[in-house]
């Protein structure tokens, strides 16, 4: 049974239709990534996922459930694992008050001090939760959501704001606490981090699914084009190439082709037999940011890190 | 595990979140027993003809238990309240196994218990420090403070659902709590037919420091069961809870920063229907 299934879901606030028309499945274990810019309409995805948003149409399944069935809610919530994007833990509590109360919620918590552990907290555990970093407070949240025992885990814009060590480490953290078979439906705006940690991610763009698949082999990056790039010295003449190369000044060659093994074949025996210096030979396939930008017509966003567009 | 040590457990940790924010512990229970030394101190053995020549100090005793239960059930609260919604943590209550309703009563009990602590304060410093008996109509008090800490306690959830902010929240309360007693008669008593007393008995503030006084001193041809405050006091707490019901949210009012930018160019603002 998977994990999650979602059909046409749609939704709309105040004449803005967030969600158009969102289908996808997410298999039980796995780490499901949506991907998409701010305004997309992924937090209202996952809210309604969780249970906090009533839908306007669609079929949504989570763990079997309908999140809308307020008759079920709670036995839902109790299997349910929540990391939201704003920090938010009553300040005046130390780490180890705040867990013990969450677990207190649940049929079978984790015990605290395997919580305190896992997330790296356990010399802190007797501190304020105001006194702590901006990183810790985050790793505070990750062990709210796991101290449950969470068979479904929902992470939305978890390193949002983060600087770039501090995400790899919150990265560190949920690779260390997804290895026991919990699903995991994360949603963010970076690249990189879909790649670091889905096993499948789904790209939305106002309101719709636009591409679907694992991060290698998204929107056919892995069959499309290649881009492969080298240097050779002034002395040498041009390599019989079977497509067009663009060159630029210094002698930098740069050809974007699907043939790339011709052209790295046609290029590597003519430099063996001339005996000529090819310098930075690198053959790149296409970013993931290429590939989004490909898919929704426009660069992904950085910048705004906030979801409000589509909250009311 | 029984939902009632559920609900338990979480009167604990609001218990737990308020002892151990010092500021507030401080304003909320401290005001009530520095107000009454400070203004007992200065008028209390002054004389009041509104009082038909009392003293004082019997009059600020039982204010000051109103204004504990007031204070704690509705501006606390209040405030509280919009600064949880807007800080995200309703949200992640209404996301965890603990049941709303769970989570209002053990807002509720927490108010209560507040209220409890600053009354017995208060009613202590009065009696061993400035000679006040206790009070006259013991049990009568006793329903006076429970349908007071029930009806403010709705005051308190329907006002956050009126506040539109977090940094408005606690200003605005206050300033709007305090001018209240002020005018409700806290400060100084004010003689049953002035305009004053008239205007303000049209709000729940001036009954229940009317209602708490007339339970704890004897007075001549009244009444200490003061009925017709509760009734008041309790209407305004049912069209509060009204209020609260129909506009009650568990997500913030307000976006965070970044609202209202929306992705504009290349199609994605086109395909958005306005219907």
């Amino acid at each position: 049974m998977p994990a999650v299934v979602v059909e046409h879901l749609a939704k709309s606030y105040e004449g803005n239709q967030a969600v158009e028309d969102v289908t996808f499945e997410v298999a039980e274990g796995e780490v499901f990534a949506l991907l998409g810019p701010n305004g997309a309409g992924k937090t209202t995805v996952i809210e309604i996922l969780e249970g906090f948003r009533r839908r306007d149409r669609g079929r949504v399944e989570v763990l079997g459930y309908d999140p809308a069935n307020q008759g079920t809610s709670r036995e839902l919530r109790e299997h349910m694992g929540v990391v939201l994007q704003e920090l938010a833990v009553e300040p005046f509590l130390s780490v180890r008050q705040a867990l013990t109360r969450n677990a207190g919620y649940y049929p079978n918590p984790r015990p605290v001090d395997e919580v305190l552990e896992l997330v790296g907290l356990s010399e802190k555990s007797d501190d304020r939760v105001k006194s702590l970093s901006g990183g810790q407070q985050r790793r505070l949240d990750l062990g709210l959501g796991i101290v449950g025992s969470p068979r479904l885990l929902f992470l939305d814009e978890p390193t949002t704001g983060f600087d770039p060590s501090a995400r790899r480490g919150a990265w560190e953290v949920v690779r260390a606490l997804t290895g026991g078979g919990t699903t995991v439906v994360l949603t963010t705006h970076y690249m990189d981090e879909a790649e670091a940690l889905a096993d499948r991610v789904a790209v939305i763009d106002a309101g719709r699914i636009v591409a679907e698949g694992a991060p290698g082999s998204l929107g056919g990056r892995d069959v499309g084009e290649t881009t492969i790039r080298f240097r050779l010295p002034g002395t040498a003449g041009a390599p019989p190439l079977p497509v067009d190369a663009r060159v630029s000044g210094g002698g930098a060659f740069e050809i974007k082709t699907d043939r790339e093994v011709e052209v790295l074949a046609a290029l590597t025996n003519w430099a063996l037999r001339e005996q000529v210096d090819v310098v930075g030979l690198t053959v790149e396939r296409l970013t993931l940011e290429d590939v989004y930008l490909r898919l929704t017509g426009h660069a992904p966003d950085a910048g705004d890190p906030s979801g409000a567009a589509e909250r009311q | 595990m029984g939902d009632v040590v559920l609900m338990a457990r979480q009167v604990y940790y609001e218990q737990l979140n308020f002892w151990l924010n010092p500021i507030g512990a401080v304003f909320t229970v401290g005001f009530s027993v520095i107000f009454l030394l400070l203004v007992g101190s200065s008028a209390g053995h002054q004389r009041s003809s509104a009082l038909g020549g009392g003293l004082l100090i019997s009059y600020y005793v039982p204010g000051f238990i109103a204004y504990g239960v007031m204070a704690a059930c509705f501006n606390s609260l209040t405030i509280n309240l919009v600064v949880r919604r807007e800080m995200g943590l309703l949200k992640r209550v209404r996301l965890s196994p603990l049941p709303a309703w769970a989570m209002m009563a053990a807002v509720s009990a927490n108010a209560l218990i507040i209220s409890v602590v600053q009354v017995v304060l208060v009613l202590l410093i009065g009696r061993f420090g400035y000679g006040v008996p206790f009070p006259h109509n013991l049990l009568a008090l006793v329903v006076v403070l429970v349908v007071g800490a029930a009806s403010f306690t709705a005051l308190g959830l329907g006002t956050s659902t009126l506040v539109p902010n977090q940094e408005a929240g606690a200003p605005i309360t206050s300033v709007v709590f305090f001018v209240l007693l002020f005018l409700s008669g806290l400060w100084f008593p004010l003689a049953a037919s002035s305009g004053l007393a008239k205007f303000s008995s049209y709000l729940p503030v001036r009954h229940m420091i009317v209602a708490v006084y007339d339970a704890s001193i004897a007075q001549k041809g009244v009444s200490s069961w003061p009925w017709h405050d509760l009734v008041v006091m309790a209407a305004w707490g049912v069209v509060a809870a009204a209020v609260a019901a129909r506009r009650w949210s568990w997500a913030p009012r307000q976006a965070r920063s970044g609202r209202g930018r929306r992705l504009s160019g290349t199609g994605a603002a086109g395909r958005r229907r306005s219907q």
